[in-house]
């Protein structure tokens, strides 16, 4: 049992051969990727049968200057968890410094940071789809409603689903006795998913609040 | 990875292409997008292979000459058993129900899955809990 215990804490892979965890989750994103497809042609099938009448009519109802504060927000935010990966490379759990000094930072100052920025575009999409349906603009009210709800709405569960794994990364690595390879590879894979759903926000913005 | 990344980029580069020519011909928004993506699919793989070939230099696989033993050693971390999938599934179930039987159920569930991915995600980073 010792062994085996040792081998869980000692890594995922030696550092001549391609991370498994790393490799399977690169996989896996480019599934997702094809989720969104889906998302994407829904949207375009809509928008081209419902002519563009109803497309003017409801896209007029979205708030293009805080959505654009909110998209902001999300991709500074995978800066900061790039950061996080930086010092999770280096094997900084903790910061050195003070607080305020982001220069001494580890992965979890890190971390927390691009929580609070996820967390603040969720509450910001809460936020906006609370206006439009104040504004009747409700999931049912149209083609149109229904899927800027649905695409929208899937991209901010995905969001809200990497909240959670910052969270179990933070509390595992909190639980583990010693910052190693394997804790690495945890912020690692967690920081691809977290750039692949920004990323997919740029693209479901430029086309829902910009192209329209 | 050398084979990996020249298999991958070079489905990138036929639906890349083929988006191009479907894009001319078709005139209809929802080929394109699957073939776009289809490029960005196989481009994600390929890019993370490609990259990975430059950071790992030579694998045994990437050699004729290779023997198999060149290729021992430790793969990864592997879970001997877990009961930890079966409840992660039942909540799923729960969610998925919830969403024909009624909202709360869906909220119960959802409940029910952050419970058992944490318990799932966290078995082998409790003290005393490793892998028997």
């Amino acid at each position: 049992m010792t062994s085996t215990l040792e081998h869980s804490e000692s890594g995922t892979a030696p550092a001549n051969r391609p991370n498994l965890v790393a490799v399977g989750t690169i996989v896996w994103l480019s599934s997702e990727l094809m989720f969104f497809a889906a998302l994407f042609a829904m949207y375009f099938t809509a928008r081209s049968v419902q002519g563009p009448k109803v497309w003017l009519e409801s896209t007029g109802m979205l708030n293009i200057p805080f959505s654009t504060l909110n998209t902001t927000v999300l991709v500074l935010s995978s800066v900061t968890c790039q950061f996080g990966v930086f010092a999770a490379e280096r094997f900084q759990l903790r910061r050195t410094g003070s607080a305020l000094d982001f220069r001494k930072w580890g992965m979890t100052e890190w971390f927390a940071l691009t929580f609070l920025m996820g967390a603040f575009f969720v509450g910001g999409q809460i936020f906006e789809y609370a206006n439009l349906v104040s504004e009747g603009l409700s999931f049912s009210t149209n083609a149109y409603s229904s899927v800027f709800y649905l695409t929208t709405g899937f991209h901010g569960l995905h969001v809200t689903g990497g909240l959670v794994a910052f969270l179990i990364l933070l509390a595992r690595t909190f639980k583990a006795r010693r910052f190693g390879h394997s804790q690495a590879t945890s912020a690692i894979v967690v920081s691809y998913y977290w750039h692949f759903v920004d990323i997919v926000w740029i693209g479901l913005f430029a086309t829902i609040y910009l192209i329209k | 990875m050398k084979f990996a990344w020249k298999l991958f980029l070079g489905i990138t580069v036929f639906y890349g292409a083929l988006t191009v020519v479907y894009a001319m011909l078709a005139h209809e928004v929802v080929g394109i997008t699957a073939l776009a993506l289809s490029t960005g699919l196989s481009l994600i793989i390929g890019y993370y292979f490609w990259f990975t070939d430059r950071r790992l230099g030579a694998q045994p696989q990437d050699r004729l000459q290779a023997e198999i033993h060149e290729g021992a050693g430790e793969l990864g971390f592997f879970s001997p058993g877990s009961w930890w999938p079966l409840p992660v599934a039942g909540s799923t179930i729960v969610v998925g129900l919830g969403l024909i039987l009624g909202w709360w159920l869906t909220m119960i569930g959802v409940g029910l899955l952050l419970i058992t991915v944490i318990g799932f995600t966290m078995e082998y980073s409790r003290p005393g809990h490793g892998p028997h």
